[in-house]
C-alpha cells in the first residue's frame, strides 16, 4: 500500500537521525601530543574551589582496613595517610607520610624500624595526635575475622606472631611492636624485609583509633566502615558521633577539609576546598563526555570507552593524561589441561597471536604498548629484561612479532607434533575436543575475548566459548583451578604496589596456587622457576634484586604459559577548567594534587 | 468484597513466600559468582574464606540458611509479637538490605508515578484521536510514531534523548541530563527540584507505554464503539461527542485501568534501564548491581519489593475495577 | 401527507471484495397513527432501511446512499448531522433486538433515561427523571421509583426490552421504529411485548415500523406489511391480504414455514429450500429465482418490477408471472398440494415452450 513507503522513510529518518548524533565526535586518527603521566612535573595549583568525580560505582569501603579496589584508593588516599606513599612524579620511590623518615632494615632482613612523625590529628570528634599505638592497631585488626584483608597474611603473615587463620576479636600481635609513641617496629619470622618493607604503602598502615573504633571492630562484620576516622588534608563529611553523614552509599560522597590537618606535615598541597563525588554513572560514554565537555568534572573509575578516547584524544588533548597502568594483560592457557601442557604448543600460540589485533580492541595505540613479557613498565626489572622493544634472543623468536608470525607457530606445532601432540602436516592442531574458555561478557573485554579465540582457531583448536560477567569470571570459574578451564583471554595482573616478586610470585609460582581466588590461572608449576622466585624474593631491594627478577620474567616468558598482549595506558579525562594530576601509583586523578584553573 | 479482599491478602503471602524460597534456592546453587570470593579479594587464604564463609552464615545447610533467613524476614516472633521484618545485611557492604531499598524506592517511585502520568496524558488522547479519525492522517500519523516508539530500545532513546536535549552534552540543551537527579530528597519532599530532572527520564520511560497504551485504547474503542449500545446512543440523538465519550471511551477505558496497576507494579520493582541511563538511583539499579556481584540479601529484597508491588497492585486494580463495572461482583 | 415517505432507497456499501448493494430500490409510505411490518431474512435489507432512514447508516465511509426519505416533508437524507441528531430519539426512536447489550452495562437506567429526554427538552435532571419514572411506569414496570436506579444487568430480558421501549418513547416521537424487538426473548414475554408496544401504539398515537422475520409478529401489530428480500420489497399489502392472498412464492415460502396450532402434530415444516444471495453477485434476473419452484426461463435474465395487482392498488408484487398464475398457486398449494405439484398443475412448465 502506498502508505508503508512513508513509514519506512520516518523510521529510516529517525535512525540516520541517531547515527548522526553519535557520530558528531568522529575524528581522524592523529592521536600526537597526548600527555603521558610518566616523569610528569608536578605544576603548581590555585587555591580554592571545588571539583565533582564522576564514577559508575561505589569505594568498596572507607574503612583502610578493608579497602580494596582501586576507585576506593581514589578516596581513601585523599582522606587517610599511610607510613609511605607515592608522590604523583615518582611511583617507584615511596615517600614517608606517616613515617618521618625512611625505614630501617637490620641486617638479617628480619626487623623494619620506623619513626612517626608528631604533629599528625585526626579528624573530629576523635581530635587527638597520631601515636604508634595507632598504627599498631591498624595492622592489628586486619588479622580479625571482623575486618577480612587478604593482604594481611599476604604481605604482613611473616610478623612474629601474626595469625594465620582470621582471629577472633582483635589480636594482640608481638611483632608489632610500640617503643615509644613515636617509634614503630616490626619483627619477622623471615628474611622478608624488603616485601614488607615496600607493602607499608597498603591503605592498612594508615592509623586507626583503637578507643573509637573498637565497638565498632567488636561487631561481626566490623561497622567501622561508616565511623572511619580521618587523617588526611579532606574528610568525608560527619557528624559529632563520627557517623559518616557524607556517604551515600552508591549515590554521593561529600570531602570537606579536615580542619585537624597540618599542611606542614604534609607533602601535599591539597588545593580543593570541596570534593563531590557523584556516583551511579553507569554509562561511560554518556559519563565521558559530559567531563570533557563540562565543567569542573573529573573521572573517577571507569576509562572512557574508545570512541569517546579517540575523541579526546583528537579534540579534547588537553584534557586528556595516559598513566601507565603498571599492569600486563594477557591470554592464559592452563598448563594442567592436555594440549597446552606441552610447551611447545604453547609457545606456537603465542606465535601465531596477532597482538595489535587484541590492542585494537581496546582502542588501539593510544591504549598501551604492546607486551611480550609479564612484568610491565615502572616496575624494576621491566628496563633490566629488555625494556618496550620486542626481543631477539632466539629462543624467544615466538615473541617477536606484535603482529604474529605463522611460520614461527607452524615450527612449535610441528616440534610439538613430535612430541606425540596430534597435529596435522601443516602444523595445525589436530584434536577434536573443545576447550573451554571462559570470557567476560562486557565491552571492551568481551570483544578482546573474540579476537584470541580467532587466533587460537587460526591453528586449528575448537572453543567451547562461553561468556560470564566479570566476577564469575574470577570466583567461579578462571580463579577455581577444579573448573578446569582451558582458556582464559579476559586476564591480567596489575600492581598493588611496586616490587616485582609482588607481580611474580602469586602469578607464576606453583607455591602460589590456591583452590579458590586463584591468581596463577596458568596453573604454572615449574620447579626451577620456583625455586629462583623464593629465592630471589630474600635479596635486598637494589640492582641484583631486579635483575634477578628480570631474568626469572624471561625464563617464564620462554615457557609461554599465557600470551601477554598489552601494557595498559590508563586514560585519564577532566574538564577543561581542571587542572587535574595523575596519580601514577593508583592510575586515577590524584584529588589532594588536583586544582580548578 | 471485604471477603474477596483478605482472601486475596491471604493469597499474596502464601505467593510472596514462594517467590522468597525460589529466588533463595536459585542464587544460593546456580549464583552469578562466588561472594565469598568478590569479599575476600586476590590471593585470600583459604583460612580467610572460610572466615567470610561462616560470617555469611554459608556454611550452614541449606535449609538452615532458609530457615533463618525466614525467621527474620516474617514480621512476627514468638518471644515478641510482632516485630519489623528483617531483610538481612548486604554481602557486599554490610549495609541492611531495607534501609537501602527504603532509601532507593523513592526515586523509582517518583519515575515510575511521574512515567505513568506522562503516558496516561500522551497515550490516551492520541489513542481516542486516532479511533475517531481512524485510517486517517491523524491516525496513521500516531501509529506510524508508536511503532518507532515500542520498536526503539529503552536505553537507546535514554541516550539518543540526552545526546539531543541534555543540558550538558546535548544538540539542544533544554532538559537536565544524566546525573542531574539529586543525591538527597526526592520528588516528593522536594518536587520543585526533582521533577525538572525527571522530565527527560519521564519521556524516555513513557515513550514505549504511551505508544502501547495508544493502540490498545484505540483498539478497544473500535471495538466499543461497534456495540450496540453506542448504535442506541446514537439512535436516541446524543451528541457524538458524548457518544464517543460518554457510552464510547468510559467502557474501552475499563481494561486500560487493569494493565495500568501491571505496569505501574512491575515500574516500581525498577526501571533499570532508564535509572541506568540518566543515573536514578532507584531499585532497579540496586538489583541489578547486586545480582551482578551475586549479593544474595539485596537480591532477595529487592525480588520481593517487586514481587510485593505486582501482588499489591493487581489486589488495587481488580477492587477498583469492581468500583467501573457494576457487572463485577465478588 | 404521509408522516414517512421512502422513495427508491438504495444503500450500497463500497467494500474491497465489491459492492454490497444491502438495499437496492426500496419505497414505501406510512402515515400517521398506522403500523407498516417489514418481513424478510437475515440479509435482505430490512434493518439497513430503517437504520438509514435514522440516519445512521451515513457514519459508514464506505455507504453510498441514493433515494429520498421524506418525514413530514423534510428529507432526511440531504439533512445535516446536526438536524438528523436533533430528529433521532425525539421525532423518530428505534429500538433494537437485544436490550441487555442495547444499554449501556456502566449507567443506571434512570441515567440513561435522562440524558435521552435531556439530549431533547430543555429541562432538569429531577424533571427528566420524573419523566423517566413516569415511562417506566407507563411501560409495565412496577416500583419505577425504586428501579430507576437498578442496572441493567439487574433486570430480566423482557424488563430489559420494556425499558428500551420506555427510552425510545420518552420524547414523544412520531414514529417508532422496532427492529426485531421480540426476536431475543422467550415466546410469552414476546406476547407480552407486543401487547405493550400495541397499547402504547394507540395511547400515544404513535406510528409503528415493525421489523421482523417473522410473520406471526406482525399479524397483530401492523396495518400493512412489506415483504423484503435481497434488498428489496418482493410484496406489499395490507395485513389482511397479505395473510389472505399472498402473491409471491416467497411470501407464500414463510407462510408455509411458520407452524401452525390448527395443523396436526408431527407434520413438518416447510422451509424454502437454498439460501439468500451474496449482496455483492446478485443473481441475474429475478433475485429469487434460484430458490423459487415455479421459476421459468425468462426468470433469469428479466428483473421483474414491483407492480399493483391488477384490481388492487394498494397490493403490490415483484414477480414475472401473471396474477392469475399466482393466484392459482396459491390456490394449490392452499389445497395441500406442494410446490412440485402445484408447478404441474398450474402448467406452468408447459407454457414454458411458448414464451
Amino acid at each position: 500500500m502506498t502508505r508503508t513507503p512513508q513509514r519506512v522513510a520516518m523510521l529510516a529518518a529517525f535512525f540516520a537521525l541517531a547515527l548522526f548524533v553519535a557520530a558528531c565526535g568522529s575524528s581522524s586518527n592523529n592521536t600526537s601530543g597526548v600527555k603521558s603521566s610518566a616523569g610528569q612535573k608536578i605544576p603548581q595549583g590555585k587555591q580554592g574551589g571545588d571539583v565533582t568525580v564522576l564514577s559508575a560505582g561505589d569505594v568498596d569501603y572507607m574503612d583502610p582496613g578493608q579497602m580494596y579496589y582501586t576507585f576506593g584508593y581514589m578516596i581513601g588516599y585523599s582522606v587517610n595517610r599511610p607510613l609511605y606513599s607515592f608522590k604523583p612524579d615518582n611511583a617507584t620511590k615511596p615517600v614517608p607520610d606517616i613515617a618521618a623518615s625512611e625505614p630501617q632494615i637490620s641486617s638479617d632482613q628480619k626487623s623494619i624500624t620506623i619513626k612517626l612523625r608528631t604533629g599528625v590529628k585526626f579528624s573530629p570528634p576523635v581530635n587527638r595526635e597520631v601515636q604508634c599505638k595507632d598504627i599498631k592497631y591498624a595492622m592489628s585488626r586486619v588479622f580479625s575475622a571482623n575486618v577480612p584483608n587478604p593482604y594481611a597474611t599476604g604481605y604482613f603473615g611473616t610478623i612474629q606472631g601474626a595469625p594465620k587463620t582470621p582471629a577472633k576479636g582483635i589480636p594482640s600481635i608481638p611483632g608489632i611492636q610500640c617503643p615509644d609513641p613515636t617509634t614503630l617496629v616490626l619483627k619477622l619470622t623471615q628474611p622478608k624485609a624488603a616485601t614488607v618493607a615496600a607493602a607499608l604503602v597498603m591503605p592498612l598502615t594508615m592509623p586507626v583509633p583503637e578507643e573509637y573504633a573498637k565497638p565498632f571492630d567488636a561487631k561481626n562484620p566490623s561497622t567501622y566502615d561508616t565511623h572511619v576516622a580521618f587523617t588526611g588534608p579532606y574528610m568525608v563529611k560527619n557528624d559529632a558521633k563520627g557517623n559518616l553523614t557524607g556517604w551515600k552509599r552508591a549515590k554521593s560522597i561529600e570531602l570537606v577539609r579536615n580542619p585537624n590537618w597540618d599542611k606542614s606535615t604534609d607533602y601535599r598541597p591539597a588545593y580543593l576546598d570541596a570534593i563531590h563525588v557523584d556516583e551511579g554513572n553507569a554509562d561511560s560514554t554518556v559519563a565521558s563526555r559530559r567531563i570533557l565537555n563540562g565543567s569542573h568534572l573529573i573521572q573517577g573509575d571507569g576509562a572512557p570507552p574508545a570512541p569517546v578516547l579517540k575523541q579526546a584524544a583528537t579534540r579534547f588533548k588537553n584534557q586528556l593524561v595516559l598513566v601507565p597502568a603498571g599492569g600486563t594483560r594477557y591470554v592464559a592457557m592452563n598448563t594442567k589441561i592436555k594440549p597446552f601442557d606441552n610447551v611447545n604448543v604453547r609457545r606456537a600460540v603465542f606465535a601465531i597471536f596477532d597482538r595489535n589485533a587484541m590492542r585494537l580492541t581496546r582502542g588501539g595505540p593510544i591504549v598501551g604498548d604492546i607486551a611480550w613479557r609479564y612484568i610491565p613498565p615502572g616496575i624494576p626489572g621491566f628496563d633490566e629484561a629488555g625494556g618496550l622493544n620486542p626481543p631477539t634472543d632466539p629462543s624467544l623468536d615466538f615473541a617477536a612479532n606484535p603482529a604474529g608470525d605463522p611460520a614461527v607457530a607452524k615450527k612449535y606445532m610441528l616440534l610439538a607434533k613430535q612430541q606425540g601432540v596430534p597435529v596435522t602436516a601443516d602444523g595445525k592442531y589436530a584434536g577434536k575436543e573443545k576447550l573451554l574458555t571462559i570470557a567476560t561478557n562486557a565491552d571492551p573485554g568481551k570483544k578482546s575475548a573474540e579476537v584470541a579465540a580467532n587466533q587460537f582457531e587460526k591453528l586449528g583448536f575448537k572453543l567451547n566459548f562461553r561468556e560470564v560477567t566479570q566476577d564469575a569470571l574470577y570466583t567461579k570459574f578462571c580463579g577455581v583451578p577444579k573448573a578446569q578451564v582451558a582458556i582464559c583471554p579476559n586476564v591480567g595482573f596489575f600492581k598493588d604496589f611496586v616490587d616485582p616478586e609482588s607481580f611474580i610470585n602469586p602469578t607464576f609460582n606453583g607455591e602460589a596456587i590456591l583452590p579458590a581466588n586463584n591468581t596463577n590461572w596458568p596453573q604454572l608449576d615449574d620447579p626451577s622457576i620456583n625455586k629462583a622466585i623464593d629465592a630471589a624474593a630474600i635479596l635486598a631491594p637494589g640492582k641484583q634484586r631486579d635483575e634477578a627478577f628480570a631474568k626469572i620474567d624471561l625464563d617464564i616468558t620462554k615457557l609461554a604459559p599465557a600470551v601477554p598482549w598489552l601494557w595498559d595506558k590508563t586514560p585519564l579525562i577532566e574538564s577543561k577548567d581542571v587542572q587535574g594530576v595523575a596519580d601514577n601509583y593508583s592510575t586515577v586523578w590524584h584529588l589532594s594534587f588536583t586544582s580548578d584553573k | 468484597m471485604l471477603t474477596y479482599i483478605v482472601r486475596r491478602l491471604l493469597w499474596m503471602l502464601v505467593v510472596l513466600l514462594l517467590i522468597s524460597f525460589l529466588t533463595f534456592l536459585m542464587f544460593s546453587k546456580l549464583p552469578s559468582a562466588d561472594p565469598v570470593s568478590l569479599r575476600a579479594g586476590r590471593n585470600a587464604t583459604p583460612e580467610l574464606r572460610a572466615s567470610i564463609r561462616h560470617t555469611f552464615g554459608l556454611d550452614k545447610p541449606f535449609f538452615e540458611q532458609y530457615r533463618i533467613y525466614l525467621a527474620k524476614l516474617v514480621p512476627f516472633d514468638a518471644h515478641s509479637g510482632f516485630k519489623p521484618p528483617d531483610f538481612g545485611y548486604s554481602y557486599q557492604n554490610n549495609v541492611s538490605v531495607k534501609a537501602q531499598i527504603l532509601d532507593r524506592l523513592p526515586a523509582t517511585a517518583g519515575l515510575a508515578l511521574g512515567g505513568m502520568v506522562v503516558w496516561l496524558l500522551i497515550g490516551i488522547p492520541v489513542g481516542i484521536i486516532s479511533a475517531i479519525r481512524r485510517g486517517r492522517i491523524e491516525d496513521r500519523v500516531a501509529m506510524g510514531g508508536a511503532l518507532v516508539a515500542i520498536s526503539a530500545p529503552v536505553y537507546w532513546l535514554g541516550l539518543v534523548a540526552l545526546y539531543l536535549f541534555s543540558k550538558d552534552i546535548g544538540v539542544i540543551q533544554i532538559f537536565d541530563g544524566a546525573g542531574s537527579y539529586p543525591n538527597t530528597g526526592s520528588l516528593f519532599n522536594s518536587p520543585f527540584t526533582v521533577a525538572p530532572t525527571l522530565f527527560l527520564p519521564w519521556l524516555v520511560l513513557a515513550a514505549s507505554f504511551a505508544a502501547i497504551y495508544a493502540r490498545f485504547l484505540r483498539g478497544n474503542l473500535l471495538e466499543v464503539m461497534a456495540e450496540d449500545y453506542v448504535r442506541t446512543a446514537r439512535a436516541k440523538g446524543l451528541p457524538e461527542r458524548t457518544v464517543i465519550f460518554r457510552h464510547g471511551v468510559r467502557s474501552a477505558i475499563t481494561p486500560i485501568v487493569t494493565i495500568l496497576g501491571l505496569d505501574l507494579g512491575i515500574l516500581l520493582g525498577g526501571a533499570i534501564l532508564t535509572e541506568s541511563v540518566f543515573n536514578i538511583p532507584g531499585i532497579g539499579r540496586l538489583a541489578f548491581d547486586s545480582i551482578q556481584k551475586s549479593d544474595l540479601p539485596t537480591i532477595q529484597g529487592t525480588v520481593i519489593m517487586g514481587a510485593f508491588f505486582i501482588i499489591a497492585l493487581n489486589l488495587v486494580v481488580d477492587v477498583v475495577y469492581a468500583f467501573l463495572d457494576p457487572r463485577v461482583r465478588y | 401527507m404521509p408522516l414517512l415517505e421512502v422513495e427508491d432507497l438504495k444503500v450500497h456499501f463500497h467494500t474491497e471484495d465489491g459492492i454490497v448493494k444491502a438495499v437496492d430500490g426500496v419505497s414505501y409510505t406510512v402515515e400517521s397513527g398506522q403500523a407498516l411490518g417489514i418481513v424478510g431474512e437475515s440479509g435482505s435489507g430490512k434493518s439497513v432501511s430503517s437504520l438509514t432512514v435514522m440516519g445512521l447508516t451515513r457514519f459508514f465511509t464506505s455507504a453510498r446512499i441514493s433515494g429520498s426519505v421524506r418525514f413530514n416533508g423534510k428529507d432526511l437524507l440531504t439533512a445535516s448531522d446536526e438536524e438528523m441528531r436533533r430528529i433521532r430519539g425525539n421525532e423518530i426512536s428505534m429500538i433494537f433486538q437485544d436490550p441487555l447489550s442495547s444499554l449501556h452495562p456502566f449507567y443506571r437506567i434512570g441515567k440513561q433515561l435522562v440524558e435521552a429526554i435531556q439530549s431533547h427538552r430543555d429541562v432538569s435532571k429531577a424533571q427528566a427523571l420524573d419523566r423517566s419514572v413516569e415511562m417506566l411506569g407507563l411501560v409495565g414496570i412496577p416500583e419505577p421509583r425504586k428501579r430507576v436506579d437498578s442496572y441493567p444487568h439487574e433486570f430480566s430480558g423482557g424488563m430489559r426490552q420494556r425499558v428500551m421501549i420506555a427510552m425510545a418513547l420518552a420524547n414523544d416521537p412520531k414514529l417508532l421504529i422496532a427492529d426485531e424487538p421480540t426476536t431475543a426473548l422467550d415466546v410469552t414475554v414476546q406476547a407480552q411485548i407486543l401487547d405493550l408496544i400495541q397499547r402504547l401504539q394507540s395511547e400515544l398515537d404513535t406510528a409503528i415500523v415493525m421489523i421482523t422475520h417473522d410473520l406471526g409478529v406482525v399479524a397483530e401489530v401492523t396495518d400493512e406489511i412489506a415483504v423484503m428480500y435481497a434488498g428489496e420489497i418482493v410484496e406489499k399489502a395490507p395485513k389482511d391480504t397479505i395473510f389472505a392472498s399472498p402473491e409471491h412464492p416467497y411470501t407464500w415460502g414463510l407462510l408455509r414455514s411458520i407452524p401452525r396450532l390448527d395443523l396436526p402434530r408431527g407434520e413438518e415444516l416447510v422451509p424454502i429450500s437454498g439460501r439468500p444471495p451474496s449482496l455483492i453477485t446478485l443473481p441475474g434476473g429475478c433475485y429469487f429465482h434460484p430458490r423459487c419452484p415455479y421459476v421459468r426461463e425468462r426468470h433469469r435474465e428479466v428483473h421483474p418490477d414491483l407492480d399493483a395487482v391488477p384490481g388492487d392498488s394498494d397490493h403490490s408484487v415483484r414477480c414475472l408471472l401473471a396474477s392469475d398464475t399466482r393466484k392459482r398457486l396459491w390456490r394449490e398449494l392452499q389445497d395441500g398440494k406442494d410446490p412440485a405439484e402445484a408447478r404441474a398443475t398450474a402448467g406452468l412448465d408447459a407454457e414454458e415452450v411458448a414464451s
